[in-house]
C-alpha cells in the first residue's frame, strides 16, 4: 500500500492534537491555580504563572503589571498570545480546517461548535467567580474533541501524528507543571512554610487530574519527592511523563514498523535514548533537587524530537529547523545544569500561519 | 404572473389550487394543453402535507444546510455563511423520457467539443474550411498555445462539463452556455439529495429516483480511464488552490467522495518531467489531476508567473505524457460564449447529426447584422458579456429601467464583439416554498457529465432557482438557490424493495 499522507497533513494532524492539548493543559493550570489562592491573604501570586512560561518579556509589552485579571487575560483571550487558549483552539480549528479531507465531519462539527462556544467567551467569564467554570468548560471541550477523533479518526498514518502531538504537548506541560516551584522562587513568591508546600503539591496534584490517583499509589502523606517521582515516572498516570513517553515511542514504532516509514529511524533512535535516560533518572535520589534541571532536559528532548519529526515526515529542512535549539549534551539526568528554560511555547512552530 | 393564497389558518393543510404558473411551463404540472401525468402524485402529495409542517421542516433542513455550510466553508462567520446556497424543498422532478433526451443531449455536445478543441490544437479543419472564423479562436484569450500537437489520452479534453439547460414555455429544452472549464455545483446536487433523504422521506416515498451519491465513484472510474500508463495504481489528486477559495467545500467533498488526497500547489513538485507529491513517506508519484485552478494559476512556468498556487513544470510533464490535468488546459475556447453561438454547427461539423439539444437563439453582436438588430431590439433581448460568468454584467431587457438600457447601449457600441444577445425565454418555473406559501419561480438545470474514454452524465443535476419573484438569474450571487433533482426511474414508480 503506498501512503498518500501528505507531509502538510501530517503536520496538521500534530499540530491540531497538540494545540488541544495546550488549551487544555492552560486550563488546567489556571483553573488550580485559582483554587490554590483562595482563602490566601497574599493575594498577588500570579507572575509565577508567567515564569512558568518564560513569558516575562511577551507579557511586559501588553501589561504593566502581573494581577490576575492581566495574567488570566494574558493566558485565555489574548489571540495574539499564541499559548493564550482561545489562541490555542483557534490554532487548532485552523489544522483542522486545512485536515477537513481527512478528519470526520463529527470531528469538524464538534471542533468547530467548541470554537464558536469559547471564542464568544468575554473577559466577564473569566472573572475569579466564574473562572472555574470557563475552564471546565474549556477542558471538556478539549475531551470531547480528543474523544471524536478516538472514535472516527481512520487509522492510517494521520493517528500516529494526532498522537504524537498529544503525547509531546501533554509531557511538556507536566514537566511544566513540575517546575512551578522553581518558577515560584524566580518570582519571589515561593514558600517555605511546610503546610503552604503541601497545599502547593497538592494543588498540583490536582491541576494534573492527579490527586486521587497519588493517594491510591500512596496512601500516607504528601511528600514533595513523591509527588513530583508520581507525575514523572508513573507509568499508570496518563499525565506522567513516563506515561506520554511510552505513548511516543508507541507511535513513532507504528510509524517504523506497520507503515514502514524508513524516516522514522532516526526519532525512534532519538526517542529510545530519551527512555533509557528517564530509566536512569528513577534512581536518582537526589531528583527533587535538580528537578528544574531535569525538566529543562526533558523540554529540550521533546523539542529535539519535534524537530526531527519535521524533518523526517513534515519537510522541513535540516538547518530551519528551530535554530535557537542548541544540540544539548546527554545529560546526567536529575543534576541540575543551571540551563535558562527553553520556551518550546512561544508557537514560532505554528504549521499555520 | 401566478398569485398564491398564502395561508392563515396554520391547521389548515397545503392548498396548492390555486398555484397558478402563468404562461411559463411548469416543471411540476406541465403545461396546461400537455400536463405531466406522471407527477400528479408528488402534487397530490404536496397537496395533502400541512404547509406550517412543510416550513417547519423545511427551516429545520436549513439549519442543517447552515452547519454543513460551517462543516465546509472557510468562513464559518455566520454573517459571511451566504456561500451556501439557499435550499428549497420541493424537488425539482425530471420524467425518464425528458432525461433520455438531456442525457443524450449531453453526451453529443460533450463529444462534439472535444472534437473540436483536438481539431483546434492540432490540424485547425474547422477553420481551414470556412466554418469558424479563425479570429473567433485564435485571438481568445482562452487558447492556450502550449497545447498545440498534444494529445490527450483519449482525445479527452473537457472531462468534468456542466450544461446549463432551461426550459422555453412549450417545455423545450435549450442549451443556454457550457461551462467546460471548471464547473462547480456538483456537491450540491449530492448534499441536497442526502438532505431530502434525512428530511422528507415521506415526500419520497413510492418514487423509483435514480442515485447520485455514486458520483465520486464514477469521477474516479473516468479519471483512471485517462491516466498515463502507469504499472500499478493511477494515482489521482485533487488540486485546489486552498482554504481560501470560494468552493473549497466542495473540493473538500470531491475529494472524500473519491478517496483521493486534497493537494494545493505546495504539494506537488515537478522532476525529470514528473508530478510527486510530498507525503510522509517522501516523494509518490502523481499520474492524474483533477484540478480546480484555473490554467493561468497552474504552472509559472508557463503562465502567470506570480502564481504561488501552482506547480512550476506541470506543462512540462503534462506534454511529456507523465500526467493527465482534467480538464485539460485550453478548454476555454469552447465554453466562450461567442463560441458558444456555433457550437449547433460545431456538432453537424464533426459528427454529421442534428443537434439533440438546441441552442438558444443567439446573436453575435461582432458581426455589423447581428448588432444591428440587438441595438435596435435591446428592450426585447437578454445582452451577455461573452467574458463574464456568474451572471454579471447582464442586462435583461423587457426588466430594465430606460437608464439600464442606455447604459447596456453604451456598451455595447463601445465593444460590440464582447456581447452577444438573446431573446428572453420565459424559463419553465418549479413550485417552491416561499415564506409560508407555494409560489411559482424561475429554475434552469445543470447537469453534469464525466468523460474518461466514454460520457457519464449524473442522473440529475443542479436545479437552480431564481428566488425573488419574477426574477430569471439563478446565479447564486444574484439570489438564486437551488433544489433536489430527481430524475425517475422508467415510470417513477417504486415497486417491491427497489428504491
Amino acid at each position: 500500500m503506498t501512503t498518500t499522507l501528505l507531509s502538510r497533513h501530517a503536520e496538521c494532524a500534530f499540530w491540531l492534537a497538540r494545540y488541544l492539548e495546550r488549551a487544555e493543559s492552560m486550563a488546567r493550570i489556571l483553573e488550580a491555580h485559582s483554587s490554590f489562592q483562595r482563602g490566601r491573604s497574599d493575594g498577588q501570586n500570579w507572575a509565577w504563572i508567567i515564569a512558568l512560561y518564560s513569558d516575562q518579556e511577551n507579557f511586559a509589552k501588553k501589561f504593566p503589571e502581573t494581577s490576575a485579571k492581566n495574567v488570566i487575560s494574558y493566558y485565555v483571550t489574548q489571540l495574539d498570545n499564541p499559548s493564550s487558549i482561545q489562541a490555542s483552539i483557534r490554532s487548532a480549528r485552523e489544522n483542522a480546517r486545512a485536515l477537513r479531507p481527512l478528519i470526520s465531519t463529527d470531528m469538524w462539527t464538534q471542533l468547530n461548535d467548541f470554537y464558536n462556544r469559547i471564542l464568544g467567551l468575554g473577559e466577564g467569564d473569566f472573572s475569579e467567580n466564574r473562572l472555574s467554570r470557563s475552564c471546565d468548560t474549556i477542558k471538556r471541550g478539549c475531551y470531547a474533541e480528543i474523544g471524536v477523533a478516538e472514535s472516527t479518526l481512520y487509522r492510517d498514518e494521520s493517528w500516529p501524528f494526532f498522537r504524537l502531538g498529544l503525547f509531546i504537548e501533554r509531557a511538556d506541560q507536566t514537566s511544566r507543571l513540575l517546575d512551578v516551584q522553581f518558577a515560584q522562587r524566580a518570582v519571589g513568591v515561593a514558600t517555605n512554610i511546610p503546610e503552604q508546600q503541601v497545599a502547593l503539591w497538592n494543588a498540583l496534584l490536582r491541576s494534573a487530574s492527579a490527586y486521587h490517583s497519588f493517594r491510591r499509589a500512596h496512601h500516607r502523606g504528601l511528600d514533595p519527592a513523591d509527588v513530583a517521582r508520581f507525575l514523572i515516572f508513573d507509568t499508570r498516570l496518563p499525565r506522567s511523563i513516563a506515561f506520554c513517553a511510552g505513548e511516543i515511542q508507541r507511535m513513532v514504532s507504528q510509524l517504523r514498523g506497520e507503515f514502514r516509514l524508513r524516516n522514522a529511524q532516526r526519532a525512534f533512535e532519538r526517542v529510545e535514548s530519551f527512555q533509557a535516560d528517564l530509566q536512569k533518572a528513577v534512581r536518582n535520589e537526589g531528583l527533587l533537587d535538580g528537578l528544574h534541571g531535569f525538566n529543562d532536559w526533558v523540554q529540550s528532548e521533546l523539542m529535539q524530537l519535534t524537530s526531527e519529526l519535521g524533518t523526517a515526515f513534515f519537510g522541513h529542512l535540516h538547518e530551519t529547523a528551530s535554530p535557537e535549539i542548541e544540540p544539548t549534551p546527554t545529560p546526567p539526568p536529575g543534576i541540575s545544569n543551571g540551563a535558562q528554560s527553553q520556551s518550546s511555547q512561544s508557537g514560532q512552530i505554528q504549521s499555520q500561519s | 404572473m401566478a398569485t398564491v393564497t398564502v395561508l392563515r389558518n396554520p391547521g389548515m393543510a397545503a392548498t396548492l389550487d390555486e398555484y397558478d404558473a402563468g404562461s411559463s411551463y411548469c416543471e411540476l404540472l406541465g403545461s396546461p394543453d400537455n400536463p405531466n401525468q406522471e407527477l400528479t402524485k408528488l402534487w397530490h402529495r404536496l397537496q395533502q402535507m400541512e404547509l406550517t409542517d412543510l416550513a417547519a421542516r423545511a427551516k429545520d433542513a436549513e439549519r442543517e444546510l447552515f452547519m454543513l455550510g460551517i462543516t465546509f466553508t472557510v468562513y464559518s462567520d455566520r454573517n459571511a455563511i451566504d456561500r451556501i446556497l439557499p435550499f428549497d424543498v420541493i424537488p425539482r422532478v425530471i420524467p425518464s423520457k425528458d432525461w433520455a433526451l438531456i442525457e443524450a443531449g449531453i453526451k453529443q455536445r460533450v463529444k462534439a467539443l472535444n472534437l473540436f478543441i483536438w481539431d483546434t490544437y492540432h490540424d485547425r479543419h474547422i477553420f481551414k474550411d470556412g466554418t469558424l472564423p479563425t479570429d473567433l479562436v485564435f485571438g481568445n484569450v482562452n487558447f492556450r498555445k502550449e497545447m498545440v500537437d498534444y494529445d490527450p489520452p483519449g482525445g479527452t479534453y473537457i472531462h468534468v462539463a456542466g450544461t446549463d439547460i432551461i426550459r422555453d414555455e412549450n417545455g423545450r429544452f435549450l442549451v443556454l452556455e457550457d461551462n467546460s472549464r471548471t464547473p462547480s455545483g456538483v456537491s450540491y446536487v449530492v448534499e441536497n439529495r442526502h438532505l431530502i433523504q434525512r428530511a422528507f422521506p415521506d415526500l419520497m416515498e413510492g418514487f423509483a429516483i435514480e442515485p447520485v451519491s455514486d458520483y465520486g465513484l464514477q469521477l474516479a472510474n473516468k479519471l483512471g480511464e485517462v491516466a498515463p500508463p502507469v504499472l500499478s495504481d493511477a494515482q489521482i489528486v485533487l488540486l485546489s488552490p486552498g482554504v481560501f477559495n470560494s468552493a473549497y467545500f466542495e473540493h473538500i467533498f470531491l475529494a472524500r467522495e473519491m478517496g483521493v488526497p486534497l493537494v494545493e500547489g505546495r504539494d506537488l513538485f515537478v522532476e525529470n518531467d514528473r508530478v510527486f507529491m510530498k507525503t510522509v513517506a517522501g516523494p509518490t508519484p502523481v499520474h492524474v489531476i483533477y484540478r480546480r485552478l484555473n490554467d493561468d494559476f497552474l504552472d509559472p512556468e508557463c503562465f502567470n508567473k506570480e502564481s504561488m498556487l501552482g506547480v512550476p513544470g506541470l506543462m512540462r510533464a503534462v506534454r511529456a505524457g507523465n500526467v493527465t490535468l482534467a480538464n485539460a488546459v485550453g478548454t476555454g475556447i469552447a465554453d466562450d460564449k461567442a463560441v458558444y453561438a456555433y457550437v449547433p454547427r460545431i456538432i453537424r461539423y464533426y459528427l454529421d447529426e442534428e443537434p439533440i439539444l438546441p441552442n438558444v437563439e443567439t446573436y453575435i453582436c461582432r458581426e455589423p447584422r447581428a448588432l444591428a438588430y440587438t441595438l435596435d431590439n435591446l428592450d426585447k433581448l437578454v445582452v451577455k458579456p461573452v467574458g463574464e460568468s456568474g451572471g454579471y454584467g447582464i442586462c435583461v431587457g423587457p426588466k430594465a429601467t430606460k437608464a439600464e438600457i442606455d447604459e447596456c447601449r453604451d456598451r455595447l457600441k463601445k465593444d460590440p464583439s464582447n456581447y452577444i444577445a438573446q431573446p428572453m425565454i420565459n424559463l419553465s418555473v418549479c413550485p417552491t416554498l416561499v415564506g409560508d406559501a407555494v409560489e411559482p419561480r424561475h429554475v434552469d438545470l445543470r447537469p453534469f457529465a464525466v468523460t474518461g474514454r466514454e460520457t457519464w452524465v449524473m442522473p440529475g443535476g443542479l436545479t437552480r432557482v431564481a428566488l425573488p419573484k419574477g426574477s430569471i438569474v439563478v446565479n447564486s450571487s444574484q439570489g438564486g438557490g437551488t433544489k433536489d433533482t430527481w430524475v425517475l426511474k422508467g415510470d417513477g414508480i417504486a415497486r417491491g424493495n427497489g428504491r
